[in-house]
């Protein structure tokens, strides 16, 4: 079983590094986000976002604005979030 | 091999560029985005019942365990600044009658983890009261649940400044003292009384935790401090390290902790092979690695060993879904008394 795990990482880790990069695709997804950057007012919230999710875990997929603003009540607490923070984040997901 | 590629959607929403970054292409993103920005009135304040499951197949020097463990959060706010939160846990431990053969026997363990009321003052003040998880260092508060962790294992450290049972009973306030666009300090305060409460059980401490946080460059430095003042009164500290680069999926953590009965580190590096690999199989992947040793000083316990311990993790992790994933690992435990495979 330990084997095993063992293989398996050490068969992904070559196999990753020899595939085809995907440079192309991920930067351009970059450019378009820091090209609106300073355009769009729900950019800000987006940076909020992507910085301060991806401090403890991947970032959520989804989220049902239903609970949206309880949801960032709780990681407001967590992650120790300003109010600006918060007004960003709210104006970002359930705009 | 179908090529990995950003889509983009008719409509643009900010979102779309996140998680372009995050690896989530394709039909399945614009629902996503369609769910989010669809709502015109803003967003909801309903109460949430949550939470995670999961299954641990544990092999420790050839005797296997069995850990099923069910967690539910519940979030119940009361108009924009008060919310009632709490997170419960149910652990099973089953270990074979004669540690390799034999029918498995154990029991499930309850804890409640937290049960709170925060009042969402203003940026400067979060107030907390109740039974709250103790913030020293990286992993009790943040890392801790199932589905946010690497690795099955916390780390030999996680015990300091987390007794008696990692949480709290009484006042916690916490915020951000200052913010820039380039930097935010953060803090936590907090004073816990002693209980013997069944599954609310605290020790008395008074502690505190600070961090500067770069977003620009998503690194954040911190330290942490608590004064244990229930029986032998003991000073614990801690400094760790969070950095999660713009240039690739990666997760980097490191800790130093001290206490009376020892002192010990560990280092954690997670990477996602979503910039790697157009492969739709290798970019739902993560490696995970982690290297941590342990020093007791006037005999450990505590939760710290006894004895010199060094130990290596490594781990690979399979996200199949945004909220189901697959985490495998395995580690070999360096000490003077044995070595073990886990």
């Amino acid at each position: 079983m330990n084997h095993r795990v063992l293989y398996a990482w050490l068969l992904l880790m070559p196999l990753g590094m020899l595939a085809a990069p995907p440079r192309q695709a991920s930067d351009s997804a970059r450019q378009t986000q820091s090209r609106g950057a300073s355009s769009q007012p729900a950019d800000a919230g987006a940076r909020v976002f992507a910085a301060n999710c991806s401090r403890c875990h991947q970032p959520p997929m989804s989220l049902s604005p239903r609970t949206t603003g309880t949801v960032i009540m709780h990681m407001r607490t967590r992650a120790r979030l300003s109010r600006e923070d918060e007004k960003l984040l709210l104006k970002f997901m359930a705009p | 091999m179908p090529r990995r590629e950003y889509v983009a959607t008719a409509e643009p929403s900010p979102l779309d560029s996140i998680y372009a970054n995050t690896g989530c292409v394709g039909p399945p993103c614009s629902l996503l985005f369609s769910q989010s920005r669809g709502k015109e009135n803003g967003a909801g304040y309903i109460p949430i019942i949550s939470g995670g499951a999961g299954y641990i197949h544990n092999v420790t020097g050839g005797g296997p365990t069995l850990e099923p463990q069910v967690n539910p959060v519940l979030l119940v706010p009361f108009g924009r600044h008060v919310l009632l939160e709490s997170r419960t846990d149910f652990t099973g431990f089953f270990a074979r009658e004669n540690f390799t053969s034999g029918p498995f026997k154990g029991k499930v363990f309850k804890d409640v983890e937290y049960a709170q009321l925060d009042w969402l003052a203003d940026t400067h003040a979060i107030v907390v009261g109740g039974h709250y998880l103790l913030p020293f260092g990286l992993y009790n508060e943040r890392l801790g649940p199932i589905w946010i962790r690497n690795l099955q294992d916390s780390p030999f450290t996680a015990s300091i400044g987390t007794r008696t049972s990692g949480a709290g009973n009484g006042l916690m306030v916490r915020g951000v003292a200052a913010q820039t666009p380039t930097m935010s300090l953060q803090y936590t305060a907090y004073y816990s009384v002693p209980s013997d409460v069944e599954q609310l059980g605290s020790g008395r401490a008074a502690g505190g935790d600070a961090s500067v946080f770069f977003p620009g460059h998503r690194f954040e430095v911190g330290g942490s401090a608590q004064r244990f003042l229930q029986d032998h009164h003991i000073t614990n500290g801690a400094v760790y390290i969070s950095w999660q680069p713009l240039e690739a999926s990666m997760d980097v953590k490191g800790e130093f902790d001290a206490s009376y009965n020892g002192r010990g580190y560990w280092l954690e590096g997670a990477y996602k092979l979503d910039h790697v690999s157009s492969h739709s199989f290798i970019h739902k992947a993560q490696l995970v690695g982690r290297f941590q040793q342990v020093f007791p000083q006037n005999g450990g316990g505590n939760g710290l060993p006894r004895n010199n311990n060094k130990r290596f993790d490594t781990g690979l992790n399979y996200y199949l879904k945004d909220n189901l994933r697959l985490i495998s690992s395995y580690a070999r435990n360096f000490n003077s008394q044995q070595n073990l495979n886990v």
